[in-house]
């Protein structure tokens, strides 16, 4: 049965070929970061303490009270000189913007990175052939995503999804999509950009919890370009390791802890409640629970098996102190060992230095962070990949190298991910121009310097002088 | 009989023919195969067949390493196969009968807010009485205050009130845990909170923390299908899992309230409505899901200048945000129609209709220019048709493209008439009627087919699992005996 051996070949070379076509499917899968833009708005909208003051001025709603709130608020937040405003502010118009306002904020950024990261790199419109747009604090009709395709002329075939209200971890969602289509189609260009509208949202009353927002946020966008094309994998520069997403909508205070609502007068704005440190503490930990294992080295999680063991053994024993703080953060866990670089969502100056606390980081792990929360401010959503130019700029970036995104969003949830860097980076993006003056000598904030008697002032006898 | 008459019977067989022909012609071309391998072996006889059997050795290993390949072979197969999505099922939401606004009631809010305006008040009453619109479709209560009442609470209070009934009775027809929906899709277009509705949805039913939520939002009244598109890429990676969507729109925020007429005019169309649909690429539904996903086909006009600005949403003179609808919607519809009828035709059409299509193309290109276009008749290729109740004219304008016969688009026209234009959901009040009338067998094929801003035309193609029996437990319960009705052209206000 000579014959029938030799025709038994036929199937096996068969069977390789199917095994080989499988594993090549699984390659494909691969998400890549080909390049990716973030905004930085025109000089003309920068805002610094004098403008800021100004603005506090006009809003005729505050009170000495509310002042020294905001003294207090700006001058602890981190925020520096050179963060950027939308138009309204400086039309004087931002308590009666108009939709036209909100839309042109995004179209000029969409037109400034959309069409520098294509061109960049040499891709053209027409090849994209998905794109993802979040954009928490606007919907319009047709959507900012139907804007960028008539805009430049986008493929009739195009999948486009149009993401709002997910708050400033949006843009990790996005990527999950993203994530999601790459492992069912093959070849696919994908466009992410990322931003926030601040026009419509500027809040005219005098709540201290919804005040809080008007100062935190600026402008700010990040257009990524994406795809799973194995043949581009030398031209990438990061690779995509894990996405994890962790929500606590379940539980009614971190539902309610950051949330859009009018105040008792009726006026739009957005709360930020004081449990929301707490909440955020919380999701975190969770998140952290989900992506540790993925994320270390075994030896390390061996490590950090062994330790808690002990730990129980100990409490068990009665031997241990009381109060001793549980899950993985405190466990003494070496993120060090798995992860080299973090990116933390530029939320506000406490959140930076609670996960450094938590997760032991020194200062050189998040001078990115706070130079970022510096210069730019928060700009929800896209803050990420400032704080990822910003390691790029300084050439930290190396190949083999694994950078954490960790981000925290309204409803409550936190989303992090994992990049592992394709090759050497040293383009500098939005920094290239001034990255050698950071960090600058002193973080200080001017607010204190011109405001500080605020402190001092009697709320019955007070009257805000005039040429200050 | 006249020989037209006859004429045109032999013409009907021939056709008849030619269809049968074409779409089974593998079998037709594997009959005379077979039928010749059966002579043979008849003419060989039981002894020589006896003589062929005994000469194959069959070496144990030989044996074994082939039916191991065989079994591998087939698991490869089976596993490589892109999962089925199953539509377990889904639930409408039915409004109240205090939001009821019939025409009198609108008419008179009309004249009370409009009061400076009589000629925009008359432009609403003529786009009213031409709507197909009924006497039963409904507003949210802030709509319902002189003026309207359109606050960020009122707006949130629709909002559940809206998607928790209708999650609630999803919960109640199928017996789905909260806990157990792994993919949660909320798409609203015209009100998006932050946090958005999906996370609304997660807090109120507690839902796990690993779910993987998305809120999609200005993607126009199509984005039902877009949100089915991405839940179904979601469950072709994720296996094991359920999905829920949520369509709605929600009105309070988005009432227009100035008075330039070309925005008055969604204030006319546009009611309360949403849906709840349940997707499951788990074995297990397979015996209870209503319905099988077979194709979602995307077309985006948006590259177009006139197709992007047909659905706009802007301020008018006086500062007030409406949406403006221009008069050139019908045709660029038509035209996205087209686009999308380009793909999805060679998916769902018999062979038959697609040669023929190709034939009379090429003809065309190569012969004559002036040969009329074939256009394919998809009657051959669905059951039923759910196009969205966007107003009047576009089922008008699609019933004419598409050749559908009255009975067609008679689940379109009711909705419409019933519940008025709910936007994404319109399709599912539609599918629900035609389960209400008793009419969907196991085995039909559904083309769902939506317009939306941008411009979009988007397509979903459903196969019936099995035979739906009445009452569904949907909106269209306690009424169905009551239509269809007939929706005169212009009903006298």
């Amino acid at each position: 049965m000579e014959l029938f051996s030799l025709l038994l070949i036929v199937p096996i070379l068969y069977l390789f070929f199917i095994l080989w076509k499988w594993v090549n499917d699984l390659r494909d899968q691969q998400c890549y970061i080909l390049d990716y833009q973030c905004h930085k708005p025109s000089d003309d909208r920068m805002v610094g303490t004098e403008f800021c003051g100004e603005v506090i001025k006009r809003n005729k709603n505050l009170g000495l009270n509310e002042y020294k709130f905001l003294l207090k608020a700006i001058v602890s937040s981190g925020i520096g000189e050179q963060t950027y405003a939308p138009r309204v502010m400086f039309d004087g118009r931002e308590e009666c913007p108009k939709l036209e306002d909100g839309i042109s904020e995004m179209e000029e950024f969409f037109y400034d990175s959309i069409g520098k990261v294509l061109s960049r790199a040499g891709i053209s419109p027409q090849e994209i052939d998905v794109l993802v747009v979040n954009v928490s604090m606007l919907a319009a009709v047709p959507s900012l995503s139907s804007r960028i395709i008539n805009h430049y002329k986008m493929r009739p075939d195009i999948k486009s999804f149009d993401l709002a209200g997910m708050g400033c971890s949006a843009s990790l969602i996005s990527l999950d999509i993203i994530r999601n289509v790459f492992k069912s189609y093959k070849n696919k260009f994908t466009l992410l950009v990322t931003s926030e509208s601040l026009s419509q949202n500027w809040y005219s009353g005098n709540d201290r919890s919804m005040i809080l927002a008007n100062c935190l946020f600026r402008s700010g966008g990040c257009a990524i370009l994406l795809t799973n094309n194995k043949a581009l994998k030398h031209q990438a520069m990061f690779k995509l390791k894990c996405l994890v997403r962790t929500h606590h909508g379940a539980k009614d205070e971190s539902y309610g802890c950051c949330i859009q609502k009018e105040d008792d007068q009726g006026r739009m704005g957005f709360h930020l409640s004081k449990s929301l440190p707490k909440a955020a503490a919380r999701c975190f930990v969770d998140n952290l629970k989900v992506i540790t294992p993925k994320i270390l080295p075994v030896r390390e999680l061996l490590h950090f098996m062994v330790v808690s063991v002990v730990k129980k053994w100990n409490l068990r024993l009665g031997s241990a102190p009381e109060g001793a703080p549980e899950g993985p953060i405190k466990a003494g866990v070496k993120f060090k060992s798995g992860v080299d670089h973090f990116c933390i969502h530029t939320g506000a100056k406490a959140v930076i230095e609670g996960i450094g606390g938590s997760l032991n980081l020194s200062e050189y792990d998040l001078e990115p962070a706070r130079m970022t929360l510096h210069r730019y401010g928060n700009t929800s959503a896209s803050s990420l990949w400032y704080v990822l130019a910003y390691m790029e700029a300084k050439k930290r970036l190396k190949k083999g190298n694994r950078v954490l995104m960790i981000s925290f969003g309204a409803g409550f949830k936190c989303n992090s991910c994992v990049w592992e860097v394709v090759r050497d980076l040293g383009d500098g993006n939005v920094w290239k121009d001034e990255i050698d003056s950071f960090p600058p000598k002193s973080l200080l904030n001017p607010f204190m310097a011109k405001y500080g008697w605020i402190q001092d002032e009697d709320p019955t006898t007070f009257k805000f002088p005039d040429d200050s | 009989m006249s020989p037209d008459f006859s004429n045109s019977v032999k013409l009907k067989y021939v056709k008849l023919g030619y269809h049968y022909l074409v779409d089974h012609i593998l079998t037709l071309t594997l009959v005379p195969v077979m039928v010749g391998i059966v002579v043979e072996i008849v003419r060989l006889g039981p002894d020589e067949l006896l003589n062929l059997w005994n000469s194959v050795h069959f070496d144990l290993i030989q044996v074994l390493c082939s039916s191991f390949l065989v079994i591998f072979i087939a698991t490869v197969y089976f596993m490589s196969k892109p999962r089925c999505i199953y539509l377990v099922d889904y639930a409408c939401y039915k409004p109240p009968v205090t939001c009821r606004v019939p025409f009198a009631t609108f008419m008179e809010h009309s004249r009370l807010i409009l009061s400076n305006n009589p000629k925009s008040v008359e432009f609403q009453m003529r786009i009213l009485e031409r709507s197909g619109l009924g006497e039963e479709t409904c507003l949210p209560p802030a709509i319902h205050y002189i003026p309207p009442k359109p606050t960020m609470e009122a707006a949130r209070g629709e909002a559940e009130v809206v998607i928790f009934s209708a999650m609630d009775s999803l919960f109640e027809k199928t017996g789905l845990k909260p806990k157990d929906i792994d993919i949660l899709i909320v798409n609203c277009s015209l009100f998006s909170p932050t946090p958005s509705l999906s996370a609304m949805v997660i807090n109120k039913y507690k839902l796990r923390s690993n779910i993987k939520s998305f809120n999609l939002s200005g993607m126009g009244c199509s984005a039902g299908l877009i949100s089915i598109d991405l839940a179904r890429d979601l469950l072709q990676v994720h296996p094991n899992s359920n999905a829920v969507v949520v369509s709605t729109e929600i009105i309070t925020p988005n009432y227009y309230q100035g008075k330039e007429r070309a925005m008055l005019l969604p204030n006319c169309l546009f009611r309360m409505g949403g849906a709840a649909i349940l997707l499951s690429n788990r074995n297990s539904e397979r015996w209870r899901a209503k319905y099988r996903l077979v194709h979602v086909v995307r077309t985006h006009k948006g590259a177009d200048d006139k197709a992007y600005r047909c659905v706009f949403e802007e301020e008018d003179k006086e500062g007030k945000v409406g949406i403006n609808l221009s008069k050139d919607l019908m045709a660029i519809a038509g035209e996205a129609l087209k686009s999308n009828i380009t793909t999805i035709g060679p998916l769902v059409l018999p062979a038959s209709e697609q040669l023929l299509f190709l034939l009379t193309l090429i003809g065309r290109k190569i012969f004559n220019p002036k040969w009329k276009p074939y256009i394919p008749d998809f009657k051959m290729a669905f059951e039923h048709f759910c196009i969205h109740a966007g107003g009047r004219a576009v089922i008008d304008e699609l019933q004419k493209n598409l050749q559908l016969s009255a009975e067609h688009v008679e689940a379109s026209r009711m909705t419409l008439h019933k519940f008025g234009n709910t936007s994404s959901s319109s399709l599912w009040y539609e599918m629900n009627y035609i389960e209400s009338k008793g009419r969907m067998k196991k085995g039909d094929r559904i083309w769902q087919i939506a317009f939306g801003s941008g411009f979009k035309c988007n397509s979903a193609v459903w196969k019936c699992n099995r035979t739906i029996k009445t009452p569904t437990g949907g909106p269209w319960d306690d009424c169905i005996d009551r239509y269809p009705v007939h929706i005169p052209e212009v009903v006298k206000l």
